[in-house]
């Protein structure tokens, strides 16, 4: 007789598995699926690839200790492995296909997601192609589903950030200007912060679901530090930087309008800029090369004054 | 077709094309098959086969209801492994993340569509907890236009590698955001081949007229696979970053506390040391790119080679000096 196929194998343990109210043993589970070998070690290596494929492809198989012999009993809790329907009507789905098409991920992640959900295969394509986004997600920043999870579940994380460690309420994350960011309370400096993700050491400690305790009305938005300047924890400066005209669209498009506060008919402008890491934004202007200008406040004015001054006279030596 | 998948993958696949024709009831067996990229007697053999899976007592819950006709394939939502599954964190985020990156392309969602097939899934998820914020350049529906209407482009445009302003008249081909910044690679007239801009760079845009057919029908470089393609603008572009024909490497000494800011430019590379500090390699495309990274790098970092571009950062220093003092 040919030998079962191992889809099939796999297939029925799995429906064994999902449909059993208690733990099976490995006995009772080859007394159900056909197509176990009949030796004991046999029988249980070949258990053991299945249930690392089921484990693999994110299925929940639990292992508990039961009584008897073999000692340790296998179910999958449908509650953990099915999701209430979604009800998405047929143009919501159509929406979230475009999107996973259009976004490029690195990795066809989205695309798994979809199936699962009811929504696998290709799409048929209408209308004018969209943009396509480019969105760095779990390529090198293995913190982030973590952070993710963390933020759903009201879970505090613990992590390593610039040789410190850090104790943190999350309340979301967000990309910006090629970033992905975590948003949330630090527990030891009790203040709202914002974290660079690629910057967080190793894999966060996620704590119990429920176990964070963001402060009343914690306004993520308001907390989102989006520029290199708001990082630090100085007191809060309003900085004026003049801007001509072959920066001025470049730098508008990342501040936003309402940062300008005055617009010349040539094209140049001024932005108010409030700033709280003098540094970062010293940075940031001398990257805008004679484009920009500080105009005020008078110290921020001559910290770049003061910094332009230490390169003059340090040529190349010859 | 894609080559004959493993075990994992011809269960992932059941199961998706299980899920899938649960909500459709019946479907064409030539629909399904082109869906999940088979071939119809592929599909009908895999399908004839999973039909028969299923333990005792075969209940519906013990059992795969799947039933293939002549012409088509059909099941029941309440089929065993043919109802949606729950996401892991990272599935969870990957679909969250792509609808959030295309809600944030201004009239991607007209329709809303879109808006409450997230609204949906974040009940699901648990609540909304990732946003995706991408640039808003003004220019960027004039540069979408005419890529959709295969229209020329005059523009100025400010190239910062060169530090120049000047005037072209492109043929936007393909639009793209990348590092939170959007793109356009164009076939750029003066250039007579591909260049890649950032739109956010773009201070004016008018339509110049159709384009020529033959730039149309060239293959472009797409998104993430730009290694074909010249760069225009050798700048901060860091995802969109390839080295140009005319960029040259320059070795940097600078102190280890300035890594952060050299590990953010795409090219950069730790070569050696030079006393007790490490030296990087980059690529340069433009004087003005290089001083801007000498600028923010402070005046302790040496160019080590080649030895005459460390005029670059104190000439760089006294022209800006002068608007100071100016």
């Amino acid at each position: 007789m040919a030998q079962p196929d191992r889809l099939e194998r796999v297939t029925d343990l799995l429906l064994v598995l999902l449909d059993t109210g208690r733990p099976l043993s490995l006995r009772e589970i080859a007394e159900r699926v056909p197509g176990y070998p009949d030796g004991h070690d046999a029988r249980r290596q070949a258990f053991e690839r299945d249930k690392r494929l089921l484990r693999d492809e994110g299925v929940p198989v639990q292992t508990s200790p039961i009584d008897g012999e073999d000692q340790a009993g296998y179910r999958v809790d449908p509650e953990d492995y099915y999701l209430p329907d979604l009800g998405l009507e047929p143009d919501e789905q159509a929406a979230l296909n475009l999107a996973v098409a259009g976004v490029h991920l690195g990795e066809p992640i989205g695309r798994e997601a979809l199936s699962k959900l009811g929504m696998g295969g290709s799409w048929p394509r209408r209308g004018a192609p969209l943009p396509v986004v480019d969105l760095p997600l779990v390529d090198g920043l293995p913190a982030l589903p973590v952070l993710f999870e963390a933020a759903r579940d009201d879970a505090v994380v613990s992590f390593g950030y610039r040789g410190g460690s850090r104790s943190v309420d999350v309340a979301g994350i967000r990309f910006r200007g090629g970033h992905w960011y975590a948003v949330g309370w630090d527990r030891d400096r009790l203040e709202a912060r914002t974290f660079r993700v690629d910057r967080i050491d190793g894999l966060p400690t996620r704590g119990a679901p429920g176990s964070a305790d963001l402060p009343e009305g914690f306004d993520t938005d308001e907390a989102f530090a989006r520029e290199p300047w708001h990082f630090g924890s100085g007191d809060a400066v309003e900085v004026d930087v003049a801007v001509d005209a072959a920066e001025a669209s470049r730098v508008v498009t990342a501040l936003g309008p309402d940062a300008v506060v005055e617009r010349e008919a040539g094209g140049a402008v001024v932005v108010r800029l409030v700033v709280t890491d003098v540094e970062a934004l010293v940075s940031w202007v001398l990257d805008l090369l004679d484009h920009a200008e500080v105009v005020r406040p008078a110290e921020v004015r001559d910290t770049v004054v003061g910094r332009l001054g230490e390169f003059v006279g340090r040529g190349a030596v010859r | 077709m894609s080559p004959a998948p493993d075990t994992a993958g011809r269960l992932r696949r059941l199961l998706a094309i299980l899920t899938w024709l649960a909500q459709e009831g019946e479907a064409p067996i030539d629909e399904v098959a082109a869906r999940f990229d088979l071939t119809p007697s592929a599909l009908v053999t895999e399908l004839e086969m999973a039909a028969c899976y299923g333990v005792p007592p075969y209940s519906p819950d013990q059992l795969l209801e799947i039933i293939v006709t002549d012409e088509t394939v059909s099941t029941r939502v309440g089929t065993a492994l043919a109802r949606p599954r729950r996401l892991s964190p990272r599935e969870g985020l990957a679909l969250a993340a792509s609808a959030r990156a295309l809600l944030a392309v201004p009239g991607s969602d007209e329709g809303g569509s879109l808006s409450r097939a997230l609204a949906k899934l974040d009940r699901a998820l648990g609540g909304p907890a990732v946003e995706v914020e991408l640039d808003a350049p003004e220019l960027l529906d004039v540069v979408r236009s005419a890529v959709d209407r295969g229209e020329r482009l005059s523009i100025t445009y400010y190239s910062a590698s060169t530090d120049q302003t000047g005037e072209r008249t492109i043929t936007p081909r393909h639009l793209f955001a990348s590092e939170g910044h959007w793109y356009v690679d164009a076939w750029c007239e003066a250039a007579g081949g591909v260049r890649r801009f950032r739109v956010d760079r773009i201070a004016s845009a008018t339509p110049a007229g159709p384009a020529a057919s033959e730039f149309l029908a060239t293959g472009l470089p797409v998104a993430g696979n730009a290694g074909a393609g010249s760069v225009g603008d050798g700048s901060a572009a860091v995802g969109a970053f390839v080295p140009g024909p005319d960029s040259r490497r320059v070795r940097i000494a600078a102190d280890r506390s300035m890594a952060w800011l050299l590990e953010s430019v795409p090219s950069a590379v730790e070569v050696g040391e030079e006393g007790d500090r490490p030296v990087w390699e980059v690529f340069v495309a433009g004087d003005a790119w290089l001083e801007r990274l000498l600028l923010r790098l402070g005046p302790d970092a040496v160019v080590v080679d080649p030895v005459e571009d460390g005029d670059l950062a104190p000439e760089a220093a006294a022209r800006i000096l002068a608007r100071y003092r100016g």
